[in-house]
């Protein structure tokens, strides 16, 4: 029995044994993307790990020898004072779901090793700052109460190992397969890899990159980018990004490198991609990849931009659109090509408000008997209850989908905007500072609850179903089952589905 | 009558009702400080005139907190901690909530929003299985909820009025009134919300330190 797999394009193993993140960094080899070099620890461990307490028979030599090989293939030695190697411990599992352990980087920065990394780099607040975000990684993996990180780079990995697929069972992780049908006896992959260093100065950062944008489907890459950063930072919006468009003009070779990645990437899926990259030095790495997930109206603009260009014919682009996929095409959006973006956040209960500014629930309150208001807050507690009634939307710097604000939110049916990360709100001054602007309270602004946008004044707002793009695959949906009469667009949709099933 | 030392006056649960369910009119203070009315709203009228409340009149007028009664509340609820010695439980306490806060968050969201195809999208409620799914694990949740609560009341008899309105919240929505979870200034979520803030303005931990995403 093989229960480790190195990151090659020879892997044969299906998703199901390597997860879905390792499965798609083994197409990212066979596509020949550069994908810094690992292995995977499949989800088979993590089942007898969970059912008997500890790893298989086996298991060890077989990670001795993968970090051998890893250590071979890197020139480097894990927790080495020369030329140490340093990897990242992420989870794999066939979904991801809330409570599991995501990431720990920079692990096998033992004291000796960050030396090592000092002297090698010439930069020693580089190898202090990767350190530090190694041993708060670590420790936010392996939870409260256990923050003694053993200065031993192999037990690291142990330990992060066991962390990993111990977080599988987690109250949340396990509420979330009840609630998806996910098996629980699946397990998740353990993905080892050599780190990249998007800290490593100017000519180094990190991102995501989507390869058509995501709220509009628009054939333009779409996302965002931080200099001198590592990826932990994007996902948790805890720094503050840059438009992915500023790669182009600061790492030129790094920009066209992801363009030409991203139209590979979706050539393979035959679908909109995003992409996790780092760049070391201004050189591009892939971390991982993700297909389709696309909603409302930039899921059909995909599908039939898809068939315009020959990736997908047309039943496959009907096929690929649901009637959640119209349904979700209904929901108004700010059409932001000319709106003045304020900033962006995550949008957790969609539609659109436009009102005032009001930085607190009292004026808030005050404010809404003379029309619409925004309430905008650092977070919420219940003492903005009242505000949040009276309000057509809220904007929160802090908190995340399922804080109190965006369930309160959604239970009033208003839009609203969460981890707007780089907003302060100023109740002294009665203003809201982001991305350098100052706004003041009674200023009017727009949020939208899908996309996370928080425009300056009135935008145009896209409502209904006018699209082109809809009215082009409607056309083929009738087409298709021979039926033009006057109906509803869920049933003319219906109609092509039906006949699709009866062909092969 | 004497209050035993568990017990907290009157005057000071009314206050710390506003405190910690926000800007409310008379009903809403006398549920969640679990006292009459009359006695209510005679504290209130004695601390809007020592300056800690004030009421705003109208269709949408209530009691409010004046920033010298958050103050009050706070040093108040403070000392009370301490005079009767539950520092420790509560902190306990609060370290048990800490994970509970995210799971409940986790299954209201899943209440209101239904991930498909890798999307999520408002949760329609016209699939019954899977909304007595999500139901069944509110259930199961109440159950450990409740020893935590339990915990909590034995340390200091006000927090039993948490437990009695999570029990009638969750009763209510299982019996069909499924607008208990999230969608009432009464539900599950409204309430537990409530005794998130009551625990950090107890033990004095500002909400931005709080877990960092909630």
């Amino acid at each position: 029995m093989t229960w480790i797999h190195p990151l090659s394009a020879e892997v044969e193993e299906t998703a199901n044994v390597l997860g879905s993140k390792g499965y798609g960094l083994v197409v990212l080899h066979r596509l020949g993307m550069p994908v810094p070099p690992g292995f995977v620890i499949n989800t088979q461990v993590c089942s007898d790990f969970l059912q008997n307490g500890r790893f298989p028979n086996g298991l060890d030599d077989e990670l001795t020898n993968a970090v051998a090989d890893l250590e071979a293939a890197t020139r480097r030695r894990l927790g080495g004072s020369e030329r140490p190697l340093a990897v990242s411990v992420r989870s794999g599992g066939s979904v991801s779901m809330p409570g599991m352990m995501n990431t720990i980087l920079n692990l096998g920065l033992t004291t000796e090793a960050t030396a090592g990394l000092a002297v090698e780099t010439g930069d020693p607040r580089f190898a202090i700052d990767s350190r530090e975000r190694f041993l708060s990684s670590f420790a936010a993996a392996l939870g409260p109460g256990r923050a003694e990180v053993p200065n031993d780079a192999r037990r690291q990995l142990d330990l992060a190992i066991r962390a990993v697929f111990s977080s599988w069972d987690t109250p949340r992780a396990k509420t979330y397969r009840v609630l998806h049908d996910i098996p629980h006896d699946l397990g998740t992959a353990v993905i080892v890899q050599a780190m990249v260093f998007g800290n490593r100065g100017d000519h180094s950062g990190t991102g995501v990159a989507f390869s058509r944008n995501p709220n509009t489907g628009e054939r333009t890459p779409f996302g965002e980018v931080m200099f001198g950063r590592q990826g932990e930072d994007v996902v948790s919006g805890r720094s503050i990004t840059r438009p992915l468009s500023e790669l182009a003009e600061r790492e030129p070779a790094v920009w066209a490198a992801l363009l030409e990645a991203l139209q590979r990437i979706e050539g393979h899926y035959r679908d909109a991609c995003s992409v996790e990259f780092t760049f070391e030095l201004g050189r591009l790495w892939i971390l991982q990849v993700r297909s389709g997930g696309l909603d409302g109206r930039a899921a059909l603009r995909v599908a039939v931009d898809l068939a315009d260009e020959g990736l997908i014919d047309r039943r496959e682009a009907l096929l690929r659109i649901s009637p959640r996929h119209l349904g979700s095409a209904r929901t108004p959006r700010i059409a932001t090509d000319a709106a003045d973006i304020l900033t962006r956040g995550l949008g957790a209960s969609p539609g659109v408000a436009i009102g005032k500014v009001a930085t607190t629930a009292d004026r808030a309150a005050r404010m809404a008997a003379d029309g619409p208001v925004i309430l905008v807050r650092p977070y919420t507690s219940p003492l903005d209850m009242h505000g949040l009634a009276a309000a057509a939307g809220v904007v929160t710097a802090r908190g995340g989908p399922t804080s109190h604000a965006a369930v309160v939110a959604r239970a009033l049916g208003k839009p609203v905007v969460v981890s707007a990360a780089d907003l302060t709100v100023d109740v002294d001054a009665a203003c809201v500072r982001a991305g350098g602007r100052i706004v003041a309270e009674g200023t009017f602004i727009t949020i939208d609850g899908t996309g996370g946008e928080v425009v300056i004044g009135s935008p145009d707002i896209l409502t209904g179903t006018t699209d082109p793009q809809l009215h082009r695959l409607l056309a083929w949906a009738d087409e298709l089952s021979g039926n033009n009469s006057h109906r509803d667009e869920g049933e003319r949709l219906a109609a092509a589905h039906a006949v699709l099933s009866r062909q092969p | 009558m004497p209050h035993s030392s568990r017990q907290t006056s009157s005057n000071l649960l009314v206050l710390h009702s506003l405190r910690c369910i926000g800007f409310a009119g008379l009903a809403r203070i006398a549920d969640a400080a679990g006292l009459p009315e009359s006695d209510v709203e005679s504290e209130l009228i004695d601390l809007a005139r020592a300056g800690h409340v004030s009421h705003t009149p109208g269709d949408f007028g209530g009691w409010g907190l004046t920033e010298s009664g958050r103050a009050a509340d706070a040093v108040r609820i403070a000392g009370e901690l301490d005079t009767v010695g539950a520092r420790t439980t509560v902190a306990q306490a609060y370290d048990a909530f800490t994970p509970l806060n995210t799971e409940l968050l986790d299954l209201c969201t899943a209440w209101q929003l239904r991930i498909v195809d890798g999307v999520a999208r408002p949760n329609e409620h016209t699939d019954p299985v899977y909304d007595s799914r999500v139901l069944d694990l509110f259930t199961d949740f109440g159950h450990r909820a409740d020893v935590v609560c339990a915990e909590l009341s034995a340390a200091l008899t006000r927090f039993e009025r948490y437990r009695v309105r999570l029990t009638e919240a969750l009763t209510r929505a299982r019996s069909g009134e499924l607008d208990y979870l999230v969608d009432r200034f009464d539900s599950y979520h409204t309430v537990w919300f409530q005794l998130h803030e009551d625990l950090l303005v107890t033990l004095g931990i500002p909400r931005d330190w709080a877990a960092a995403d909630r």
